[in-house]
């Protein structure tokens, strides 16, 4: 009886976590293609106005970014302008709780059939590339090694410490942007 | 407790051995298929493995009613669409596709349309557009290596925008892949090898990669012995039928096993250089794996090691120390290349194959970096490592 109760409240719990690590995260790929050079080469070969969506199958929370040119990326919300270029779904709310509470790699998630890829392969390939250096950037070193393959053996802790502290002004800058709009 | 989760999915039917080509009539009336049409290449047809095929089904009554024998080593959309209308010109209600790779991807491609309808077979490209089932679709490989009668993707170019459209759906498996001993015991010497080894490195990767699974770990290891046991006794006497059909199962076993657990690094630096320098895929698997395995070594110490056991056998199994046995591994299948390579001169380096540059590893290290099977490799590879990995391969 009890877990009957529960279950509803742990779900709703759990996309309300899943949206706000969208958010989070969505704000994140912004700000990191403005002030890291390497996640820029990587956007770079995106193609201008390419759309790219994380999203909890059948119509849960979502993620849209778009390369607006020059490796930039630009953080949409949770509803896309126009069709997608490439779309990175789950295929249940929990798998996608289970990577962004860093409880499952990304790349351990792809292994285990939690999520598909539509579009182009070498395209989401790329986009996984830019999501962990994102993880690695914005996590703690511990939490991070868990959420990517393989942490970065050239991300210096000076590096890694401007470079985050910028982020997450930026991210924080955009949430009050969000909020006053 | 722990996250491991996995899939596992191969609902073909296999007939293999001996006169397996005479069950396809029996297995076409069980579908209601009176009317089949064959899929094949202008190779296939001049080796003469057509007529077993044609008089297996003559002589239960069962007319083939068209032969399409024009595919090309790359096929692609027009050929695709010229095939579906010769299918439905001659109303043809199943397809039989003989061959290796191309021609099996192909025979894919033709059922969606013949299926669907429409000449526009770009429409289907992705990943589960298909939600219906197909026509009914038999796979007779000419070839063991490719695995492609128990995989659910095809690959189709579209030559006007020189792309490669990439098909994916568990509707694309046929009904059944007959494995015939007779279809594959005229393959020239370095074909046998390059195919064999191209098995060899689906098994090894799949037991290897990240999306590694209980179910394909049993294909992938019955695989490698079979290999193992069978690739230099055939290559010493092509005509040794047993053998064949031990490399075609081998082959098909192989092919199961990652179509459930994908590939790696070998796969992404393979498909990378068969873009850039048109060398055969089997050759690029041989070539890389070694390399490869040790640049993964650390990640997969425990799994490599197990597979000494199917490459090498028992006793010398059991006389490798536990700590040893994953480079021991990496030493049988330097030996196997070395063997080969002795038989048929299968190049095992990129300088041995006479056909790359070494100004052209940057282009392959960076191509192989966007490559969707570097996902599924277990140690995370930066261009660097790539490059590192090409540069000992090299020679
Ligand atoms: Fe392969």
């Amino acid at each position: 009886m009890l877990v009957k109760r529960l279950q509803p409240m742990i779900s709703h719990a759990r996309r309300s976590y899943v949206g706000l690590m969208f958010q989070v995260m969505g704000r994140a790929l912004q700000a990191i293609s403005e002030v890291d050079e390497k996640t820029r080469n990587e956007t770079r070969a995106l193609p201008e106005g390419f759309l790219f969506e994380m999203q909890v199958m059948p119509n849960g929370p979502a993620l849209i970014v778009e390369h607006t040119g020059d490796g930039l990326l630009y953080y949409h919300g949770d509803s896309a302008p126009r069709p997608v270029d490439l779309s990175i779904q789950f295929k249940h709310l929990t798998h996608a709780f289970l990577v962004l509470s860093f409880q499952e790699k990304t790349s351990v998630a792809f292994a285990n059939d939690r999520m598909l890829v539509d579009g182009d392969v070498s395209l989401a390939v790329r986009m996984t590339r830019v999501l962990n250096r994102l993880e690695s950037f914005i996590l703690p070193k511990l939490v991070a090694q868990r959420a990517v393959k393989e942490y970065p053996a050239n991300l210096h802790l000076p590096e890694k410490l401007m470079s985050a502290a910028r982020i997450y002004l930026k991210v924080a800058t955009n949430l009050v942007e969000t909020v006053r709009a | 407790m722990t996250n491991k989760y996995y899939e596992f999915f191969c609902p073909v039917k296999v007939i293999a051995g001996k006169a397996a080509l005479e069950h396809i009539p029996y297995e076409l009336t069980g579908l209601a298929a009176k009317r089949p049409m064959i899929v094949t290449d202008k190779g296939v047809r001049a080796a003469g493995l057509l007529d077993p095929v044609i008089a297996a089904c003559e002589e239960s009554g069962l007319e083939i009613v068209a032969i399409y024998d024009d595919v090309p080593p790359d096929s692609s959309t027009t050929v695709v669409r010229d095939i579906a209308k010769v299918y439905r010109k001659e109303k043809c209600d199943s397809i039989i596709a003989v061959g290796g790779g191309s021609a099996i991807d192909t025979g894919k491609a033709v059922n969606i349309l013949v299926s669907e309808g429409g000449d526009d077979i770009a429409k289907y490209s992705g990943a589960g557009i298909l939600k219906h089932p197909l026509k009914p679709f038999f796979v007779v490989p000419t070839t063991a290596g490719t695995g492609s009668e128990v995989t659910s993707v095809a690959i189709i170019s579209d030559e006007k925008k020189g792309v490669k459209l990439p098909f994916s759906s568990s509707f694309l498996l046929p009904n059944a892949a007959i494995i015939d001993p007779r279809m594959t015991l005229t393959l020239p010497p370095h074909i046998t090898a390059a195919t064999a080894m191209d098995a060899m490195t689906h098994a090894t990767e799949a037991f290897t990669c990240m999306a590694k699974n209980p179910l394909s770990d049993a294909y992938a290891t019955a695989a490698i012995k079979k290999v193992s046991h069978s690739l230099l006794q055939v290559m010493d006497n092509p005509k040794d039928e047993d053998g064949r059909l031990e490399l075609a199962q081998a082959s098909t076993m192989a092919g199961i096993a990652f179509s459930n657990s994908m590939v790696g690094l070998v796969h992404s630096l393979g498909h990378a250089t068969g873009a850039i320098c048109h060398l055969p895929h089997g050759l690029c698997m041989s070539l890389y794996l070694p390399y490869v395995l040790e640049f993964n070594l650390e990640s997969i110490r425990e799994p490599l090691g197990e597979l000494l056991l199917y490459l090498e056998g028992p006793e010398v199994y059991s006389a490798t120390p536990a700590a040893r046995r994953a480079e021991a591994s990496i030493s049988a299948i330097r030996k196997l290349r070395d063997a080969l390579y002795k038989r048929c001169e299968l190049p095992r380096t990129l300088k041995e194959t006479g056909k790359v540059l070494e100004s052209q590893l940057d282009a392959i290290a960076e191509m192989a970096l966007d490559d969707g099977s570097i996902m599924f490799n277990p140690r995370e590879v930066t261009l660097e490592d790539a490059r590192t990995v090409l540069r000992k391969a090299w020679a």
